[in-house]
């Protein structure tokens, strides 16, 4: 992949990388089908249910069956919609979901971009699908639909800054940007050496507001449905509104990603003795864990109130990554010079 | 004076230039507020990929970042605080018109002058290095060369923080 990178841009290669991106969407496509499906199976069994059991095998094609009657749905555009802001929502929150995959380090060798700035890059871009829910909530011209979207916007945008501030402390550890030189950084051989120990607070703080930032259980008010009937998508239907939930799973893609490389430390073993199990090995296994955790999450908690969240964001999340930020470049002073 | 060469810089250039026009075009003459934002964030947009441009990727992606929040925020601001369900054409006053259209000019001249007068070399440290951590010099030129007006800054920003929050307690 490196070579591919840096050599002169040919028709050929260029055929390549296209190609590689076709790759990645459909394992992403792949991905999300199945996260979906174990999703309802994992949560089913949390509450003594079954889950889905009845297309296929095992139900293994019930988010299939699902995806295609979705396709096949009637789309309907609400007549007094701002049709053309109600037809470019969707696709604007999907572009950025798909994108903030280029920086997300698989192995050693298997990457998409080597961007010197990848973290930034990441949290840039993942604002911009804020956008396009404000967007779709405002040009559905319903009022579900627009408090679904207003309440987005004020979550991600609260939610944010402590995202950004907590991941700070990763990156004055590793004194990069760059994600694959911050999994660079983890190297040592056991797992006391990932960023998670040393920056314990950090992850913490990491963890809740990236669950926020996507959206889920038990911060998933921009589409409660017991008061919103389905928030910022209520107008949209079929294929639209398909794109809505692909992004939302694209970004639990990108955020487990984000999350083994920042913390868990990307491609690494635990253990030295287990080196010889190839990277993308735990890489998965990271990556799976922590998917797995946003759905147990999603079956264990409630959801909590507006007032409430505000206040998680602004006086507990944000105080506690900034205090992080301090004692990490008190550290750093003390104890690495 | 304009050289250009026809590459995949000068069709990236020539594709944000436009994206960042229209973008502001459309920002003046569209009436509705939330197209307004959209067009604006267009600009944005735009602005962050000449940073790209230029391998100024860090300013490029905190463009992003600021903005991409910023303009939810503004959006919503637009959303609450206008009424829009009569959209009424405005009336056209010439005189104003006018007078904005000079003063337009006499800004656009003014940069431009100013812009291709400006000497680069002269700068401290002359032209900055190419490097491929232009993260690492932003912050050794904030933090060492310029540490005193960048904490002047914060404290700014620190006071016109807290005298919003006493205006809006005061109204409240």
């Amino acid at each position: 992949m490196s070579s591919l990178l840096s050599s002169p841009l040919t028709w050929g290669d260029a055929l390549v990388i296209f190609l590689w991106g076709v790759v990645l969407m459909l394992v992403v496509l792949g991905f999300v089908t199945y996260a979906i499906f174990f999703e309802r199976k994992v949560i089913g069994w949390m509450q003594f249910r079954i889950g889905p059991n009845r297309v296929g095998p095992f139900g293994l094609l019930q988010s299939v069956a699902d995806i295609l009657k979705l396709l096949i749905k009637e789309d309907t555009i609400p007549r007094k919609a701002d049709r053309l802001l109600f037809i470019l929502a969707p696709a604007l929150a999907f572009v950025p979901s798909f994108t903030v995959l280029a920086v997300i380090p698989y192995t050693q060798k298997l990457y998409f971009a080597d961007l010197n700035v990848g973290l930034l890059y990441y949290v840039a871009l993942s604002g911009i699908s804020t956008l396009a829910i404000v967007l779709g909530g405002w040009a559905s011209n319903n009022k579900y639909a627009l408090l679904g979207g207003m309440r987005s916007a004020a979550q991600m945008i609260s939610y944010e800054v402590p995202l950004v501030i907590s991941v700070t402390g990763v990156v004055m550890l590793s004194g990069t940007l760059n994600l694959r030189g911050i999994v660079d950084s983890q190297s040592g051989g056991w797992f006391w050496d990932w960023n998670f120990i040393p920056q314990i607070v950090g992850f913490a703080v990491f963890v809740i507001a990236a669950v926020s930032e996507l959206n889920r259980t038990p911060f998933d008010l921009p589409e409660a449905e017991s008061e919103l009937v389905a928030g910022y998508h209520v107008e949209y239907s079929g294929f639209r509104f398909a794109f809505f939930m692909l992004t939302e799973y694209v970004y639990v893609y990108a955020i487990a990603g984000l999350t083994t490389t920042l913390f868990l430390g990307g491609w690494h073993a635990p253990a030295p003795f287990l080196d010889f199990v190839p990277g993308i090995i735990w890489f998965a296994l990271k990556f799976m864990f922590i998917v797995f955790f946003l759905f147990w999450l999603r079956a264990t908690m409630p959801r909590i109130r507006v007032d409430q969240l505000m206040g998680l964001g602004w006086k507990v999340l944000l105080p506690l990554s900034l205090a992080n930020i301090f004692i990490t470049a008190a550290c750093i002073e003390l104890f690495q010079r | 004076m304009f050289d250009i060469e026809f590459n995949g810089e000068f069709a990236a250039f020539f594709v944000f230039a436009v994206l960042m026009i229209a973008g502001a075009v459309l920002m003046v003459s569209f009436t509705k507020v939330v197209h307004m934002v959209l067009s604006m964030a267009a600009v944005f947009l735009g602005a962050a990929g000449m940073f790209v441009l230029l391998e100024a990727e860090f300013l490029a992606f905190v463009q992003v970042l600021i903005y991409a929040g910023a303009v939810s925020i503004l959006m919503i601001f637009g959303i609450m605080m206008t009424n829009h369900s009569d959209s009424r054409a405005e009336t056209i006053k010439p005189l104003k018109e006018t007078l904005a259209a000079v003063g337009a000019i006499a800004l656009f001249g003014l940069l431009f002058y100013a812009i291709r007068d400006a000497d680069f070399e002269g700068l401290d440290g002359g032209t900055p290095a190419q490097t491929t951590d232009n993260t690492l010099a932003i912050g050794q030129a904030l933090f060492h060369n310029h540490v005193l007006p960048f904490e002047l800054v914060s404290v700014l920003l620190t006071v016109a923080f807290i005298g919003a929050i006493a205006l809006a307690k005061k109204e409240a």
